[in-house]
Formats: C-alpha cells, structure tokens, sequence
C-alpha cells in the first residue's frame, strides 16, 4: 500500500466514520442480545488489503480513538486492535489469499481475536466482578453478524483504497488469459 | 526471500505501537489530576468534548434503525410479558392495601412519638435529562456518553437513573458531556436493601449478563422473598459511612436465591427495573435530598 497523503486522509476518514457507526447507532441496534462490531471488521479490512504495517496502524489508530471517546483505559483497544489488525495483515502477505469468500473467515477470526484480547486484557487489570458464559454467546453473535456483513463492508474498504494498492488480489485473480506463446502453438487452442 | 529491512521495519513498527499502548495503558492508571495520567485524562475529555456534537448527530440519524431493532424485540417478547405482568399487577394490588394500612399506621405513630418524616427519593431531588449518544462496544466496559456536562450542573460522583430504576455515576464529565458508568460494569458495587425484608448486601454485576445482577453478602438466615424489591440503601458499610446513592432509588426485583453450603452469605439474583442495554433518555439527580444530605454530613 502506497502511503500518499491521500491515502492516510481516506484511512483516517473511514475508522471514524466506523467509529461513529458504531458507539452511536450499531451499539443501541440488538439482535438476540448480540450486535455487530464494525471497528474490528474494518480494521481487518484495511490490514487484508494493506497489510501487516498499514493493518497494525489502522489498529493501534482504531483503538485510541475508541479508548478517547469512550473514557475507557486509554491503551487496551489500541494494543488488541494493534495485534489483530498485525495479524491479518501477515496472514495477507504470507498466504495471498485471492479467494472471493476469504473475508469471511477473516472477518470471524478477527472479532473473536479481538473480543478474547479485550477479555484477557480486562481479567489482567481490574475485573473484580464474576463472569457469566452468556459473555462467550454474545462473542459468537458478534462473530456471526460480522461474518454476514464481512463481503460487502471488505468489498467496500477495498474499493475505498483501489487507488492506494500496491497489488488488488481480485484484479490479479481476473488476470485475461495468455494469447501469445510460440509460434508453432499459436492457434491449435492447447 | 524477504528482504531483511522490510522485516525489520515492520517488526520495529509492531513493537513500537504495542510498546506505546503499554505506556499509555500504565500511564491512565496513574493519577487522573496530576502527571502522564492527569494529561491523558484531560487529553480524553477534551476527545470527548470535541466528539459529542458529531456522536449526538449520528445517535439522532440512526434513532429510527435503533426503534425499529428495538420494536421488532418488543413485539416477540411482548406475549411473554404480558401474562408476567397480570400476576404482577395481582400481586401489587395486594401489596398496595397492605402499603395503604401500614402507612395510615406509620403516621399515627409518628405522630406519637414526634418524630420527623425523612425525605427520600424520588421527592426533593434536583434531576437532570439528559440523552445516551454513545456507548462501549464491549461487555467488558459498561459506560455511555450523555450530552450533558460540568455547564448543565453535572459532576463526578451523581446518581444515574431511567425512567424505571438506577442505572449508573458518573464518573467523568467535560463541559457538554458525561460518562456515566453503569451499575453493570466490572467496577461496580451498590450497597442495597431489600424492601419489605430489610435484608442488606452490595448489588454487584456478572459480567456478559445485563439482565441479572447479584445481590451478595446477604446474611444466610436472613429471608429474601421472590419479587420483592430491592433499592439503595443511602449507606455505603456497616459504619453508617454516606453512599454515593440516595436511599430508595429502586435498582431491581428478585428473581431467585442461591444458599451454598460452605458459602458464608446467600447470593440473591435479580433483574434490574432499567433496561440497562437500551438506554436513550437518563436522568441525573445533581443534588440529595436535605435531609439525606444533612445525615450524611452530621458525625
């Protein structure tokens, strides 16, 4: 991903716009107790196309914009969403994975990442409270919503930054077939 | 093979953010007036001040979407409801005639012994309106942001409630907004009474279920009946210290009780009056009453 200003300005203005999203409209929007994490499906998002450096600082980004409008312990979204969005963003790199259906899993992977690495983090500070198991339902619901929503809210990041990708996976895997080859195969369709 | 400075520079990236959020996150812990924590608090609310007019904006965009979610979940559970509230409204009736008696009693007696009637909640309490715009995406974090700040009379501390029950305090407030942490949030603790019962404990949260929240510290022999209702005692221990709470603001109803054999105290559920995942409209109560505020000052 190149890093142009313009580039930076387009990543800025899509985490807030999904951190509005989510504090103010998706947070009081409940279905069967659970709701949709839009944070962490964007920063998933921007790492696949990006990658791991673009993917750990949208992240770190995410997650203290997140902390700061929330009043919450500055540090602990913006290190969990550091990790998930480094995460995604190797696996990215190291697999290429071209195929149409891979935001899906990625989407599922990231939510329960990050909702685990909130829960660790929160249980190491200052949880005095007991902990019911309905907290892992909502952490499925969330993971399924997410999942739902995973295509179209990657295909939208992904046409968001087009202009900034180094490499566009869909357009490589749309690669036109060879027409040219040795002379004396030319024509016999092998 | 990859080329080791790209390695390298994306390593030293990962470690230079995770290592930044370790600071920041030891940093907050630290005093909120003064130092590294006292400025990243301040850093915060000013965050906060700037984003509530946008936070406010959307809150107000996405109502319809949120009403609509929020119908459709009414409407299934409506039938269930329904006949949960009949045998409610049975049982309140008769509750009512008894209240009725007792109270015509409680004041011939008063009479008799001279004794002041001491004002309680809801009846001299300032109270303040105020809207939820935004609120943790987290179980683990149980706080919303209210367009009401330090310039509407809001401070650190106030008692929180809805329409039904207590909610939460405040526990930050920059000049137009106010985070008000909720009775559900891992940090919470609530000395409470159980009326008629007496029955005294701390209403705590169990993280992942807002709908059931834990009386604990409820004496064993002490009888705790299903349904009765549970407010806030106005005392914080058993030394008569004041609590942030005022007496009587209702916090919930008891839905069952657990006696453990080798547990020293009974743990008693209930479910709070507040739709505490469903928050629009808040109410702050900015001041005590008198005469709660006079006890809690006198020696």
């Amino acid at each position: 991903m190149t890093s142009s200003p313009n580039t930076v300005l387009r990543l800025a203005l899509l985490v807030f716009a999904a951190l509005i999203v989510q504090i103010s409209g998706f947070e009081r929007i409940l279905v069967l107790g659970g709701q949709l994490d839009l944070v962490a499906l964007v920063v998933a998002a921007i790492a696949l196309s990006g990658g791991s450096v673009p993917g750990a600082l949208t992240g770190f980004s995410a997650g203290l914009l997140l902390d700061l409008a929330l009043g919450q312990n500055l540090g602990v979204s913006s290190l969990v969403l550091t990790i998930v969005g480094y995460g995604v963003g190797r696996y990215a790199e190291l697999r290429d994975p071209g195929h149409g259906l891979i935001p899906i899993p990625v989407a599922v992977v990231a939510t329960a990442g990050y909702g685990l690495g909130i829960a660790v983090v929160s249980f190491m500070l200052e949880i005095g409270a007991s902990v019911s198991a309905l907290v892992f339902r909502d952490m499925l619901l969330t993971m399924l919503f997410n999942a739902i929503v995973a295509l179209p809210v990657f295909a939208l990041v992904r046409r968001l930054l087009r202009s900034a990708l180094l490499v566009d996976p869909r357009a490589r895997r749309r690669r036109a077939p060879v027409r040219s080859g040795p002379i004396g195969l030319r024509g016999l369709g092998l | 093979m990859y080329d080791k400075k790209v390695v390298r520079r994306r390593r030293a990236v990962l470690g230079a953010l995770v290592g930044l959020s370790l600071i920041l996150l030891t940093a907050y812990f630290g005093s909120p007036t003064g130092g590294i924590g006292g400025g990243l608090h301040a850093i915060q609310r000013g965050a906060q001040e700037t984003l509530a007019p946008i936070e406010s904006g959307a809150t107000h965009a996405f109502k319809p979407f949120s009403d609509l979610a929020g119908w459709t979940g009414d409407v299934l559970d409506a039938k269930g409801e329904n006949g949960r509230l009949k045998d409610e409204v049975a049982r309140l009736r008769e509750g009512l005639a008894r209240a009725q008696t007792d109270q015509r009693e409680a004041e011939q007696l008063r009479e008799l012994v001279g004794l002041p009637l001491r004002a309680g909640f809801p009846v001299e309490v300032d109270r303040l309106t105020a809207r939820v715009i935004a609120r943790s995406p987290t179980v683990w974090y149980s706080a919303v942001q209210i367009d009401a700040g330090t310039a509407d009379g809001v401070r650190v501390d106030q008692p929180v409630i809805a329409g039904a029950g207590l909610v939460g305090k405040v526990t930050s407030a920059t000049t137009e907004t106010a985070t008000v942490t909720l009775i559900t949030d891992a940090s919470s603790a609530v000395s409470a009474e159980v009326m008629p019962d007496g029955a005294h404990g701390v209403v705590k949260p169990e993280v992942g279920k807002p709908n059931d929240l834990l009386l604990d510290f409820i004496e064993k022999g002490g009888e705790v009946t299903i349904g009765a209702t549970v407010v806030t005692s106005g005392v914080s221990s058993s030394k008569g210290l004041g609590s942030l709470f005022p007496r009587g603001i209702p916090i919930g109803k008891v839905t069952r009780s657990e006696r453990e054999e080798l547990e020293l105290y009974q743990r008693v559920h209930l479910a709070p009056f507040a739709d505490l995942r469903r928050l629009d409209i808040v109410q702050v109560l900015r001041s005590k009453p008198a005469a709660e505020r006079a006890q809690v000052l006198s020696p």
